[in-house]
């Protein structure tokens, strides 16, 4: 049986920062993880509150005092927002991959469907707060590449008032990939990673871009955590690169992803992949231990405290069953809101009250039951497994992530009251 | 089963695409995802054939990064062997997954094969045949059984099983022998039964058939340990996966689950004792730096990295984890003239690291990395368990000398 102070099931965004956050406090930390989490494909924008009541917010700051008493912010406190906002955005800074953005301001961040998304801290390379003032718009339109409609885009942004009157221009660029697959923003990314791809996308770009515009990219500057090519790029062509957010491969978290987990690895935390948890002992409202079972035998981890960060629906942390929906590791009770669903009837972006489905938690994380008891002494939950807010709709989901995990991490070490 | 139980939980998420090693190196393989789990469908109904599924070397890193929990790479090797039943096999890759048959063979005239290997004419008899002009691993002149044999053991109570499998059996025996002498030295007598190779390298050059063979040979010859509850330990890390994992996603045979519970890979094993307090840590730190490379086959295990941490855990040891992702040999692939340049690119990073620490020996589980990285690095390469008993010869040479 291995021991650590602290156990943390999932490796998303949640479960890997809790998991730096603990250790980065002193303290030993063991990850179990059954795969990736949805880190690793999405756009790794940290959204903290971008929308409200269906209105996009100038700030998230704005939308906090209206929150339910039960939104993870709420129960967080504005202070918790604050700390965990600056230790996540000390974190990426000290890797050298700082974030841009604060809680006084959402961003918008241009995408590649012709939308602009709110967000609050975003990579360097896509905030695009000065893109107002351009009057001329350039597009990189890579030849081939999938999900990328430029003209589809221009239409989308000049619908919004800000962006109606201005010029836009496509760039059409060649990478002259292999042929054998479709082409994605990862296949031009790794393109990107190469010297000769930086090279050969200069000379192509050069000649059709006036120094000091503006040019819009899909996300495709690069896997790795850094700004490196994105400088280099800007300076060779001496104009402003943006790039959009995109549909999985979202490239901008999977860099995010890297940056945590090499932040890990260097912190010594023992990562234990493909590590299915089954079940947990509990004694007397403590948890003891947990168990993994896949393929072979059981395999017990314990530990003082535990951090469940298994994710939502799709994480596979909640479970749906016919009128019903389970929490899978430790059955706790879940808030669900199949009714309210329901009641709201059909259509994807309807779903509102599912996303909402979680377990109830108290200022330090912990479950609670149904009628507000507290379930487990020394598990805090962090992420998308939480009751109360709907990612989707707020645009609030790596905001909420990163928030609870600081908070979760910080209560499992015994320092919630900094 | 696993097409039956798994395809219908893949929610097209990409992460195995992001994180396969394949898809990085070659736009010719068009990616676990749409080859496994999207054509799979297809295949329900009909025999859907996709032939750049030959690039999938079965690295397993897209079941470690998947979040729904589908078996990628399994229904890869599933559609490759269908594959293969259409095109045919090349002679080959015949030879390449029999190295097993060949060590039998040249095992007892290892010096004259080793030359023969290496000898400019087999060299163009192989470079026509489709492998790759880079040396083959050595016959060691003493096989691990013949070494085992002969090797007179103290008889314990505690028993474990081990099974060595081929690169250990017959090209690396040293490690076999020094869990052996590690394990007699914590109070352990070790039964090697007579076994053949696991299948990983016929599982992964579509010979599913013959796999299922040797599957129920070797459940056969170690389930009537696992039913007396002894552990069964491997060094090799897709051994291990085979006997653990796949056995169990690919076939029904009877006593696959009792051996996969029973399995242990050797550091796992290890660390165990050490966690119970039963280790004997009595190790004395090696001279030198060290860089530790995670093979892909043993991350997918679920165990961690247990021979590092044993390793970590020896007072004074320098040792780091490399961790810059698999290193692209996949046993056989990277030993096939086309594929050869697709297997260093695949491990560009790693290779990048190590020659980055000049004069560091390299610590890792899996035979076919470590000539991989000793190809191209040209660093030293070593299993952990054997540095682990170098530290303890270590250790027993310097209190000799101090009394």
């Amino acid at each position: 049986m291995k021991k650590s102070d602290v156990i943390v099931i999932g490796a998303g965004l949640a479960g890997l920062t809790a998991a730096a956050a603990v250790s980065l406090q002193g303290h030993s930390v063991t990850l179990l993880a059954k795969g990736a989490g949805t880190l690793a494909f999405g756009g790794g924008t940290i959204d903290v509150l971008g929308c409200y009541d269906g209105r996009g917010l100038r700030s998230p700051k704005l939308g906090f005092e209206a929150l339910p008493a039960h939104h993870p912010y709420t129960i967080a406190g504005k202070q918790g927002v604050i700390e965990a906002m600056f230790f996540f955005q000390k974190l990426c800074s000290e890797a050298g991959y700082p974030l841009e953005g604060s809680l006084e301001s959402n961003v918008w961040v241009p995408t590649v469907a012709g939308t602009f998304k709110p967000s609050c801290l975003v990579p360097k390379t896509m905030s695009a707060a000065d893109l107002a003032k351009a009057d001329h718009i350039q597009l990189a339109a890579f030849a081939g590449l999938k999900d990328f409609y430029p003209s589809m885009i221009v239409k989308g942004f000049q619908r919004v008032a800000l962006y109606a009157g201005k010029a836009y221009h496509t760039v059409p660029v060649e990478t002259h990939l292999a042929p054998g697959r479709d082409i994605t923003v990862l296949d031009i990314a790794r393109w990107m990673n190469t010297m000769a791809g930086q090279n050969n996308f200069v000379s192509q770009v050069k000649e059709q871009i006036a120094p000091g515009s503006y040019l819009l990219v899909p996300p495709v500057l690069g896997t790795e955590p850094n700004y490196d090519i994105w400088q280099h790029l800007q300076e060779r062509l001496n104009c402003r690169i943006i790039e959009m957010a995109a549909p999985p491969p979202g490239i901008t978290g999977m860099r995010l992803r890297t940056l945590l987990l090499h932040l890990l690895k260097k912190q010594k935390i023992a990562l234990i992949e493909q590590a299915h948890v089954s079940q947990a002992e509990i004694q007397s409202g403590c948890c003891k231990s947990v168990t993994t079972k896949h393929f072979g035998r059981e395999r017990t981890y314990e530990g003082d405290a535990f951090i469940l960060a298994t994710g939502g629906f799709l994480g596979g942390g909640l479970v749906a069953e016919p009128l019903a929906v389970k929490e899978a590791i430790f059955g706790l009770p879940v808030a669900s809101m199949l009714a309210a669903e329901q009641a709201a009837g059909d259509g994807l972006l309807n779903a509102g009250p599912v996303f909402q489905s979680g377990v109830n938690v108290d200022e330090k994380m912990r479950p609670l039951d149904l009628h507000g008891n507290l379930v487990l002494e020394n598990v805090h939950l962090a992420g998308n497994i939480l009751a109360g807010y709907d990612y989707c709709a707020e645009k609030s989901g790596n905001g909420v992530a990163v928030v609870t995990a600081y908070r979760a991490a910080m209560a499992a070490v015994g320092r919630e009251q900094l | 089963m696993i097409k039956q139980t798994t395809i219908n939980k893949c929610t097209a998420c990409t992460s195995c695409v992001i994180d396969c090693p394949v898809t990085a190196a070659t736009r010719e393989f068009k990616g676990p995802k749409l080859l496994g789990p999207g054509l799979e469908r297809f295949r329900l109904f009909e025999q859907d054939v996709e032939a750049s599924i030959d690039y999938c070397t079965n690295c397993k890193n897209c079941d470690i990064t998947c979040p729904s929990d589908v078996g990628v790479s399994t229904l890869n090797m599933l559609a490759k062997n269908e594959f293969y039943k259409r095109k045919g096999h090349r002679l080959r890759d015949w030879i390449l997954s029999h190295g097993e048959l060949f060590a039998r063979l040249s095992s007892p005239v290892a010096a004259i094969a080793n030359w023969g290997m290496a000898f400019p004419l087999t060299r163009m008899v192989l470079s026509a045949l489709g492998i790759a002009d880079r040396p083959l691993p050595a016959y060691h002149k003493t096989d691990f059984y013949q070494q085992f044999h002969a090797l007179r053991q103290q008889p314990y109570e505690q028993k474990v099983v081990f099974y060595p499998g081929c690169y250990i059996g017959f090209n690396a025996p040293q490690v076999g022998m020094d869990l052996v002498h590690l394990l007699q030295a914590n109070g352990y007598e070790v039964i090697v039964p007579d076994v053949v190779c696991c299948g990983t390298p016929v599982v992964s050059n579509g010979y599913m058939d013959e796999a299922r063979e040797k599957a129920q040979h070797n459940i056969r010859a170690l389930a009537v340990w696992a039913q007396k509850g002894y552990p069964i330990l491997t060094c090799c890390t897709s051994c291990g996966l085979m006997l653990k994992q796949e056995y169990l996603e690919l076939y029904d045979i009877e006593g696959s689950q009792q051996v996969a519970e029973q399995h242990y890979d050797a550091g796992e094993f290890l660390v165990e004792l050490k966690d119970k307090g039963q280790l004997k840590t009595d190790f004395k730190a090696i001279e030198g730096s060290y860089l530790y490379h995670a093979p892909c086959h043993l991350r997918a295990q679920g165990i961690g990295l247990p021979g590092l941490e044993l390793l970590q855990n020896i007072d004074g040891m320098k040792i780091a984890e490399i961790d810059a992702g698999c290193c692209g040999i996949a046993g056989s692939y990277g030993f096939k003239k086309e594929k050869y340049d697709i297997s260093l690119a695949i491990g560009k990073n790693l290779f990048q690291a190590i020659k980055a620490c000049p004069g560091a020996t390299v610590v890792t589980e899996c035979g076919t990395c470590q000539l991989q990285i000793g190809h191209v690095t040209k660093a030293a390469t070593i299993h952990p368990i054997s540095l682990l008993y170098a530290a303890w010869e270590s250790n027993k040479q310097a209190s000799s000398e101090a009394e």
